[in-house]
């Protein structure tokens, strides 16, 4: 198992997925792979693939169309991953919080390992983010972490569809 | 059997920023028929601006529609709620904040001509522009203190004012990327391999331009002369340097070279705001409650961007509409892919500089 974390140290690679953000932070990524900053140098490749991943990066706050496929990406990383939450409204919806269509912030779906403040947050914090990571990583093993539940039973809340019991992790809508 | 062949792009996809979703119908290597799917993100802006915040912060709000065009948002929405509390700014908050609209143009464009490089396969072209558009977030964060998402405007002036030291880094960089970008014209207009990718693909004639309602940059390089920024009087663009930049090839060749000299154009531009800055306050007092209806039209980097605000003299307005220059421009777009091949879907489709945030909302 060592031999395998020294090679993940060296080289994590990165899944990027915009939940619903302003672009801002995807831009924001894009500039911390570019020459100035340069992730690349370090071995953190930009993939599309997830199964190749290790580092999940998220922006924006969850939409609700958008939170289907957060989870099913998230499933397909394969143990052990992180997730990075980049952005204010990763973290708890920032300025969209409470937005009709908007979940505030992905920790209502999936576990996140750092959240990376500011909006939009700039590439110095998504470097700082990504070498934490890595030190998360290497403490990580190999067991599942379970995404919350996704699709609960509908909750109305005086006549109106609410969507707040939805994401109850898995063993306390089992309780 | 099926002649044709179905293939999503999206909406998860490396060569794409944003969730989008296209199916396109490929008979063999030929696209024949496009279905795209833009509503991932969205977040319900509009019904906040008018249920949830004050309209003094709903500039602040209308700004996180769209990471790059923020400023020219944020700037709509302030003329049109200053126009309905009957408030003029001074010739120096005109001027600040026309500066830091042309800064965002210049980046915006370099992102998406180095976007367009890297879907059509050149890594190292797409690092070099990257690493040339450092040169005008110096700028901008050195005016606004933020990199993006400057919230620079606000109703009644703007927040910071320019320091002699900015305006030393300013010129330095300017100069710096006007020669990178005389640079780049170069490498575009002589470059064999990059002509293979970019000349005749995904060509959109005069006349789809016309019919579709094509608008900025994708218009401008078909040779429809459309631009907010001589249809409209609320900035002295035509007394500052401003020319508009028309091409006939409707390629993607096309819009790159009319996205280059656009910058070279702006470049001219901030030059002669930051020489010809009058004196004045930054901030001034607009008082009152909104009343009335007003629209707002702006060039945004991509388009014609719309707004309309309605405000009952209360503090909460009644209707804020925004029309983003992406949404008018998905027809134009949709055409351009029939008949091109399956292979340059991710470049043309990156050479329109597609904002789904600011589609969607």
């Amino acid at each position: 198992m060592k031999f395998f974390n020294a090679f993940r140290k060296k080289s994590p690679w990165i899944l990027h997925y915009n939940a619903g953000s302003c672009n801002g932070c995807d831009i924001e990524i894009l500039a911390a792979l570019g020459p100035r900053y340069d992730l690349e140098r370090f071995g953190v490749i930009n993939t599309g693939n997830p199964k190749q991943s290790d580092i999940f990066l998220v922006t924006g706050p969850v939409t609700y169309r958008s939170r289907e496929r957060l989870v099913e990406l998230y499933c397909q990383i394969p143990e052990p991953k992180v997730v990075i939450a980049v952005g204010s409204c990763t973290a708890a919806g920032g300025v969209f919080r409470g937005m009709y269509n908007v979940e505030d912030g992905i920790d209502r779906y999936i576990p996140v390992d750092v959240y990376v403040p500011g909006c939009a947050s700039s590439p110095q914090l998504i470097i700082d983010a990504v070498v934490e990571s890595l030190q998360i990583l290497e403490r990580k093993s190999k067991a599942i972490e379970t995404p919350f539940k996704l699709f609960g039973a509908v909750e109305t809340v005086a006549g109106k569809l609410s969507r707040l019991g939805m994401a109850k992790k898995v063993t306390d809508a089992e309780d | 059997m099926k002649k044709t062949v179905q293939i999503p792009l999206g909406s998860q996809h490396i060569s794409l920023l944003e969730p989008i979703r296209f199916k396109f119908e490929c008979e063999n290597e030929t696209i024949v028929g496009v279905d795209a799917d833009v509503g991932f993100v969205h977040r319900g802006v509009e019904q906040a601006c008018t249920t949830k915040f004050d309209f003094k912060q709903v500039g602040f709000v209308v700004a996180r529609v769209c990471g790059l065009c923020a400023i020219t948002h944020s700037l709509s929405y302030t003329l049109a709620a200053e126009k309905l509390l009957d408030f003029t700014p001074n010739d120096r908050i005109r001027y600040l904040r026309m500066l830091m609209v042309e800064l965002d143009r210049i980046h915006s464009h370099m992102l998406c001509l180095a976007h367009t490089a890297e879907n059509a396969g050149f890594e190292a072209l797409f690092m070099q522009i990257m690493g040339d558009r450092e040169l005008v977030m110096d700028i901008q964060e050195a005016i606004s203190g933020n990199r993006i998402q400057f919230d620079f405007i606000a109703i009644g002036g703007v927040t910071r004012d320019l320091t002699p030291e900015m305006v030393t880094l300013l010129h330095k960089n300017l100069d710096e990327l006007s020669g990178k970008i005389a640079d780049l014209i170069e490498l575009f207009e002589s470059n064999w391999s990059l002509s293979l990718k970019y000349r005749g693909i995904g060509a959109l004639s005069l006349e789809e331009a016309q019919i579709y309602n094509a608008l900025g940059p994708l218009a401008r390089a078909a040779g429809l002369a459309t631009d907010v920024r001589v249809e409209t009087d609320d900035f002295p663009y035509e007394a500052l340097g401003y020319e508009m930049m028309l091409e006939t090839g409707g390629d993607i060749h096309a819009r790159n070279r009319v996205r280059l000299r656009e910058i070279m154009n702006s470049i001219a531009m901030c030059r002669n705001i930051v020489g010809n800055l009058p004196a004045g306050e930054i901030m001034e007092k607009a008082k009152g409650k909104p009343k009335g209806e007003v629209i707002v039209r702006l060039e945004a980097p991509r388009g014609e961007l719309f707004y309309l605000v309605r405000g009952g003299g209360q503090n909460m307005l009644e209707r804020v509409r925004i029309k983003t220059p992406t949404f008018s421009g998905i027809p134009a777009m949709m055409e351009v892919f029939k008949g091109s091949r399956y292979a340059d879907a991710p470049a043309i489709l990156a050479s329109f500089d597609p904002c789904m945030s600011c589609t969607a909302k």
